[in-house]
């Protein structure tokens, strides 16, 4: 791979790094805001809010770390794309049945709530972001087994 | 038989994704197990800030009175308190309460206590059993207004934690909801 192609993979890479394990740590601090925040989408029955809030965050956070070391990156750029997805999914719904709900995205009950149109579309550069590092990956792990 | 869809470096990578989510999912739960196993048996914050709140009171053992807690109530337990006379108080503010509440709900928001005490005081005696609740989710509201009420003189406070979300996820109906 280039010089060009290396620096770009370790920018996407830490890039996505530093944005779930911020995400990660801020939900982790404030489980039950978390779980409040997704209540709001109306999609899961009560308790199963608070375990989707209880582990999530440390889903977010492992694979922010693993980014970050330069480890195991292809899994962790899977389940956090397909996280992505789900979080795409879930905020389509919410425009579609016309909430005006913070996204949760970040810090819970934040003083600065984002509207579920500006996280999907944050959601999609996310989405792109991790598409683009798989691909940058895929062309060094070719190069280093030749 | 392999699968010929994946390779054999995206099936390890599918395999170690899983082992990911396993891990994470484990790690959540024991950090957390006190909130999922308080919201799976229908309790949640109640109890949690008591004991948060306890070591407070037991630092100030010259205090005319020792401050009293609302015990936490579950949603399975309501029909039956309520069937023996607990008044279901809603916490949360005046028009969450006209756009939905629980079935013969009387409206307190924390936030108008002072001014709608002395007439809730009037027509509740002091002796009856008050249920409160506000939005669920550690919703501060219904706890801080249990505490009002007991030191207002109130013999028994329950806090509903649940709240609105629980009892409407249960298939149960709220009153006033939709008009």
């Amino acid at each position: 791979m280039s010089k060009f192609g290396t620096i770009a993979y370790h920018v996407c890479r830490l890039a996505l790094a530093v944005i779930f394990i911020y995400a990660g740590m801020i939900k982790a601090d404030d489980v039950v805001g978390f779980a409040g925040q997704i209540a709001n989408y109306r999609i899961l029955p009560y308790a199963w809010n608070y375990l989707v809030a209880a582990t999530l965050p440390y889903l977010e956070l492992l694979c922010g770390i693993l980014l970050l070391l330069d480890k195991r990156v292809r899994p962790a750029l899977l389940v956090l794309f397909v996280l992505n997805l789900v979080f795409i999914a879930v905020l389509t719904s919410a425009i579609l049945r016309g909430f005006d709900i913070d996204c949760g995205c970040f810090r819970p009950n934040s003083e600065h709530p984002s509207p579920p149109q500006a996280a999907l579309i944050r959601d999609i550069g996310f989405g792109v972001l991790m598409i683009v590092t798989w691909l940058l990956r895929s062309v060094q792990v070719r190069k280093e087994v030749e | 038989m392999s699968n010929p869809l994946l390779s054999p470096a995206l099936r390890r990578t599918l395999l170690e994704a899983v082992v990911l989510c396993v891990f994470a999912f484990a790690v959540g739960v024991s950090i957390n197990f006190r909130v999922v196993f308080d919201a799976f048996s229908g309790r949640t914050v109640s109890a949690t800030r008591i004991a948060q709140t306890a070591p407070v009171v037991e630092a100030q053992p010259d205090a005319a009175q020792p401050e009293l807690f609302p015990f936490p109530a579950m949603l399975e337990e309501l029909d039956a308190l309520v069937a023996d006379g607990a008044l279901l108080v809603d916490a949360r503010n005046a028009d969450a309460y006209r756009a939905g509440h629980l079935p013969g709900a009387v409206s307190l928001p924390l936030g108008e206590l002072d001014a709608k005490l002395a007439g809730f005081k009037e027509q509740v005696p002091l002796d009856r059993i008050i249920i409160a609740y506000c939005s669920g989710y550690g919703c501060p509201d219904s706890f801080d207004l249990g505490v009002r009420l007991l030191q207002e003189g109130y013999a028994e406070v329950l806090v509903y934690e649940g709240g609105i979300p629980e009892w409407h996820d249960a298939g149960r109906p709220l009153e006033g909801a939709g008009q």
